[in-house]
């Protein structure tokens, strides 16, 4: 019995030890952040697919769009956390780990090496209107999935309702990579590179922008749960 | 008294009592955190919350900080270097004794 205690003990430290870090989306700043992200990446790639070669979306200063869109992530994350979730739950500044670099490096690497293999499938298997394209996204559905399951591990575990938002992350990617091959041509439709785009990355352009919506739609139903079950605290002596 | 009854006993009493148990493994985890995080993680009452950290203040394991967020007053809490080594050395132990 008494034994059974200090089981208990132990892992109520260890379930104490991770709440910090679930504390830094509890007002959904991560997700709207992330959403936003992707959301803007996916319908960036579009616009340049869809446009020609001339517009300024393939302009080197078209990507100063990019960085605004981090700037306005950055200083929207900080303004919200600043003026919303400190005076109402409390402040937290995060330990700066020595070896969190190399988790960065590791995780870029990862990252990367993906990005590749999805390349290299792509570059193999051009576009063809009405041909087979299910091996063509599948690789797109496949991180797609990934994702999502990532998701499902870090967020959906500790707060119920957000399997919803993993479920429906899953089901997009299948979705899409079982499209008609003349519905997800209708990204690329009218450009220049219609007949060179491959199908893979058109299938990620609809994946990400897509994740991206939900995500920000995910973000966005926290932060009004957060605002609307708590309120900023009095001041009062500590 | 056997092996297992023996850690239990030398287990740091300042930290074994549950509220300040709570507390320590919450800071443990950040560099610091203010005292309403800590009120919202651990339920606790102002002047239960206040008694807690003043204890583990006198036992230096604590670093209480006073300072302003704008106009707002803010209590800033963050672990010593003794602080950690004591939580690491009371998980140790707890383990061991299971």
């Amino acid at each position: 019995m008494h034994e059974q205690d200090e089981v208990n003990r132990m892992d109520q430290i260890e379930s104490l030890m991770k709440r910090p870090v679930l504390y830094n989306n509890i007002d959904g700043v991560g997700e709207l952040g992330l959403g936003l992200f992707c959301l803007c990446c996916g319908l960036l790639d579009w616009t340049q697919v869809r446009n020609p070669t001339t517009y300024l979306w393939h302009r080197w200063w078209g990507m100063l769009w990019f960085w605004l869109i981090i700037a306005v992530i950055y200083y929207g994350s900080k303004a919200i956390k600043t003026h919303i979730t400190y005076p109402r739950t409390g402040f937290v500044e995060y330990r700066k780990r020595k070896s969190a670099w190399m988790s960065a490096l590791a995780l870029g690497c990862a990252t990367a090496l993906l990005a590749a293999w999805v390349a290299t499938l792509a570059s193999r298997s051009h576009w063809h209107i009405g041909g087979p394209h299910w091996g063509m996204t599948t690789p797109a559905a496949l991180l797609g999935l990934l994702y999502a399951g990532a998701y499902a591990y870090k967020i959906a575990g500790e707060i119920r309702w957000k399997w919803v938002v993993a479920a429906a992350m899953a089901i997009c990617s299948v979705v899409i990579a079982m499209l008609p091959a003349s519905m997800i041509g209708v990204v690329a439709a009218n450009t220049s590179d219609f007949t060179t785009l491959p199908a893979n990355y058109r299938a990620w352009i609809l994946t990400i922008t897509i994740y991206g919506a939900i995500m920000l739609i995910s973000g966005c139903v926290s932060l009004v749960l957060y605002m609307r079950h708590t309120q900023p605290a009095m001041e009062t002596a500590e | 008294m056997n092996l297992k009854t023996r850690k239990l006993y030398e287990l740091d009493r300042v930290i074994h009592e549950p509220g300040r148990l709570m507390l320590v493994a919450l800071l443990y985890a950040v560099e610091q955190a203010d005292f309403l995080y800590l009120q919202h993680e651990t339920e606790m009452n102002k002047g239960t919350l206040s008694s807690h950290l003043s204890k583990l203040e006198e036992a230096g394991y604590v670093e209480v900080t006073k300072t302003y967020r704008g106009k707002i007053p803010q209590t800033l809490l963050r672990l010593t270097a003794e602080g950690r080594q004591a939580f690491q050395q009371y998980r140790h132990r707890l383990k061991e004794a299971l």
